[in-house]
């Protein structure tokens, strides 16, 4: 079972594993937020590997060692090699690299005034998007107009397992092991940026110490490392360090919007309009597109909104590139919207939940700025404040709220195979599970499905050859695209049985072989309706209290679900109070190591409040999903209770505000 | 230099680099990998082991420092150790499972050291094993149950 396996210090991490011949990897990186390079001498360096990496074309992609040029601290600009670890270490110091220090940017802000960090552009807007129906003020109904600018800065994702990659090149084929949440995407990009043919390319899947969106991207390292195995016909193993991971692990976040509410004076908003920022960082990558596309699409979240309108703006800064965050960008539409509201509900002196319930959607309908809502959200916001009793709870305690869509990354489906031999049953999905516990809900299902013993069943790391395709786990998608396809095989596993012995009973199942293939393809992104509440006392990090009202649909294994609350609920905490990098002005990171990050340690949890209902969703496991949930729901409401005790608007994340729960932030 | 290393109740006599750390001595000399590293900095105790009962950073200690000392790691067998591993398992301690070794080995060193370690207790001397995962609300959990069990055979023994 996986959990003693953990427990017993059995994983097989990245870095667990050893190869006959490997050698370490080590980086050279830039120290300078920007600086021509003059020289560069020793290592593996661009003047042997000039390649850029992305799974799209981009003009703006970033090499994956630097070509003439740096752009952020921790850009990788060579790589040495050695059998020894630490001696690998040492070879650092045998790269010469002459740099010439130009001038950075190292925000958003800064970027929007100074010249263009990259020849050849004009300014730091790497592009411009629009989204929604553009309108004229004075052709809607308002009374009253509310504008403000709010500010989320970017977040490192932190897993406790940083990056990590072993490249072994033999007989002719690439073997790749990584901590990955998509081994199918991973070797997409390695193919794409190295020109690999399909057959001449394998990723395994390894245990993921953790990935939170992290790790279902690409990165350089992990393209030199594979070409350096290549290179070398030896393996390659790269495990960052922690300081690495804050330099150069594409950071999440990093979002600022200026936006504009007009409502009619009983509280309901007819129009949205204004623009949203991504810190793109210092190169494109595919990250950028699903941040600031989720940033904006999903601003209007739960209620009807007739007009709205968004421009993104992609801003290039001095800084390592972006990425997904758990949410991606889900969380900071949820925030512009509900810091709004709740300025809005101030300024006519309304309720915020009142407020909310005027704005709240009665039927499903797709938003203007193109963001299709499933399901009515009044019934589950009155339900909500109603089973807490908010109204007379908001007497005596700091109440904030957030009412939000989880918008669930299900499109385009997902892949496994279920194997029977030997008395066991192994499961193997295409898109990999990434360290969430997904083995609890595997067992739990298919013990019922198949009538058998859970101890039997076992979820196993598989690889691009095992299952030839699949997407991932991403965008609180798993427990119903991996719990769907899970049931959907298992039926056809069970199916075999009934045709080859006229009816399905354990013994037959336990006592043959059968081997079922499943794509579970589903052509749209499904969603749900939530609820938050949090109070707090501002003298006291202990008195933070998190109400959930969350539809999970069907319940697949609670014990996962408590699991992503918990673990959600207190990143959501650290996001909305400590937890960020800070650069200099200079572009400088200053964030030093993992505590500086902000990253909360266990005198700081919180209190909860649980409430799930199961409105069954219409897959065929029922489920719908929860992993992004307490990132979206959580912050805002703090930010309220928050701001209701110190009389100060909040609209910065983190808070980062020394004298509040002084035991938080000593 | 050649050090002696007590590791789990066996000697380990090796040739090594005199900078060589601790959990570099556990991992790559011994194959031990249970021991994790999380950071540079000291700071994620995913590498925390007990040198002669106490809990240290194993990223933090040199290996010639632990020359003629005895470790455990969570390869041991101990039997209260695994009395905290079952409790784990039972209450879902984990998600990932990389910061899980050092929590086992700092729950360990906890219920040695304390007759009485109620949730504050455990919460403070948690303060230095970092979770990315679980929100600490399982592992706090964990201990609990640990502690109840240890001290549930204490009683029975008596
Ligand atoms: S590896 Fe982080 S404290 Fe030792
Ligand atoms: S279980 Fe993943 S870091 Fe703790």
């Amino acid at each position: 079972m996986y959990l003693n396996r953990f427990v017993n210090g059995e994983g097989k991490y990245v870095d667990d594993i050893k190869f006959d011949n490997m050698l370490y990897m080590s980086i050279v990186r830039s120290p300078y937020a920007h600086a021509k390079i003059k020289k560069v001498k020793g290592g593996l360096n661009s003047s042997e590997l000039k390649a850029y990496y992305a799974g799209m074309d981009h003009a703006m992609r970033e090499p994956v060692l630097a070509i003439d040029e740096v752009s952020y601290v921790g850009q990788c600009v060579a790589a040495v090699f050695s059998e020894n670890r630490y001696e690998s270490e040492d070879l650092l110091n045998s790269v010469e690299v002459d740099y010439e220090p130009l001038d950075a940017v190292s925000s958003i802000d800064d970027a929007l005034k100074k010249p263009a960090i990259h020849d050849g552009m004009k300014d730091n807007i790497l592009d411009t998007e629009d989204v929604g129906n553009k309108f004229n003020e004075k052709d809607i109904d308002y009374d009253i107009k509310v504008s403000d600018t709010l500010f989320m800065d970017r977040i490192s994702a932190n897993p406790i397992e940083t990056r990590g990659i072993i490249a072994d090149y033999k007989d002719n084929v690439l073997h790749i092991y990584a901590s990955s949440q998509s081994i199918h995407r991973l070797k997409g990009g390695i193919m794409k940026t190295l020109n690999l043919k399909d057959d001449e390319i394998v990723v395994h899947h390894v245990d993921t110490g953790g990935a939170f969106g992290l790790k279902a991207l690409i990165f350089p390292e992990y393209i030199i490392a594979a070409y350096a195995s290549m290179k070398y016909k030896k393996p390659v193993k790269w495990i960052e360090t922690r300081s690495e991971h804050l330099q150069a692990a594409h950071a999440g976040r990093g979002i600022k919007a200026d936006i504009t509410l007009y409502a009619r004076k009983d509280g309901k908003i007819n129009g949205l309009d204004g623009t949203v920022y991504l810190d793109t960082g210092a190169y494109f990558t595919d990250d950028d597109l699903v941040d600031l596309g989720n940033a904006m699409h999903e601003v209007t979240g739960p209620y009807f909104i007739e007009n709205a309108h968004l421009t993104g703006k992609y801003v290039l800064t001095n800084k390592a590139l972006n990425g997904y965050y758990r949410g991606a960008g889900k969380p900071e539409a949820s925030r512009i919207m509900e810091r709004m509201i709740d300025l809005l509900a101030d300024k006519l002196k309304m309720d915020i939940a009142d407020i909310r319930i005027k704005n709240a959607t009665e039927k499903p309908f797709k938003s203007p700025l193109g963001f299709d809502i499933n399901y009515p959200t009044k019934p589950l916001l009155e339900a909500a404040l109603k089973h807490f009793d908010y109204y007379n709870l908001s007497k005596k305690e700091k109440l904030g709220i957030s009412l939000f869509i989880l918008d669930e990354d299900t499109a385009p489906g997902e892949s496994c195979r279920i194997t029977v031999k030997d008395g066991k049953v192994k499961v193997y999905f295409g898109g990999d599970v990434s360290g969430q516990g997904h083995e609890l809900f595997v067992q739990e299902m298919l013990s019922e499905e198949f009538n058998i013993d859970k101890d039997l069943i076992s979820l196993d790391y598989d690889d691009t050859d095992t299952l030839k395709d699949g997407t991932g786990t991403w965008g609180s998608r798993s427990a119903i695209t991996h719990g769907s396809v899970l049931m959907k095989t298992a039926e056809i596993i069970k199916n075999d049985v009934i045709k080859k012995f006229g009816k399905y009973d354990k013994d037959l199942l336990l006592d043959n072989e059968f081997n079922e293939y499943y794509y579970y393809k589903i052509d749209y992104n499904a969603n749900s309706v939530n609820f938050n509440m949090v109070s707090c006392d501002v003298n006291d990090m202990n008195s933070i209290k998190i109400y959930t009202y969350y539809d999970l649909g069907k319940i697949l294994n609670l014990k996962n679900v408590l699991g992503s609350i918990h673990g959600g609920g207190l990143q959501a905490l650290g996001e909305t109070l400590s937890e960020t990098l800070r650069y200099d002005e200079d572009g400088q990171l200053i964030t030093n190591n993992i505590a500086d990050a902000g990253l909360l340690t266990a005198d700081k949890i919180p209190q909860y409040n649980i409430k799930i209902v199961e409105n069954n969703s219409e897959f065929p496991d029922k489920a719908k999903g929860i992993g992004e949930s307490t990132m979206i729901g959580i912050p805002s409401a703090l930010a309220r209770s928050i701001e209701l005790q110190t009389g100060k608007r909040v609209t910065k994340f983190p808070i980062d505000d020394l004298s509040l729960f002084n035991k938080c932030m000593e | 230099m050649m050090v002696n290393i007590n590791v789990n109740g066996r000697e380990y006599k090796k040739d090594i680099e005199p900078r060589m750390l601790l959990v570099s001595f556990l991992r790559d000399e011994l194959n031990l990998t249970g021991t994790h590293i999380g950071c540079d900095t000291s700071n994620c105790g995913a590498c925390t082991v007990l040198m002669d009962g106490k809990s240290v950073k194993s990223c933090t200690v040199l290996a010639a420092q632990a020359n003629n000392h005895e470790i455990t790691t969570i390869e041991s067998s101990d039997p209260k150790l695994d009395v905290i591993k079952q409790s784990f398992v039972e209450e879902n301690g984990l998600q990932c499972g990389f910061c899980t070794p050092g929590m086992i080995m700092q729950t360990f060193y906890i219920l040695e050291n304390s007759e009485d370690a109620d949730e504050e207790y455990i919460k403070k001397n948690l303060r230095g094993n970092l979770c990315r995962c679980t929100g600490y609300k399982s592992i706090i959990d964990s201990v609990k149950k640990a502690e109840e069990k240890v001290k549930g055979e204490i009683n029975v023994s008596k």
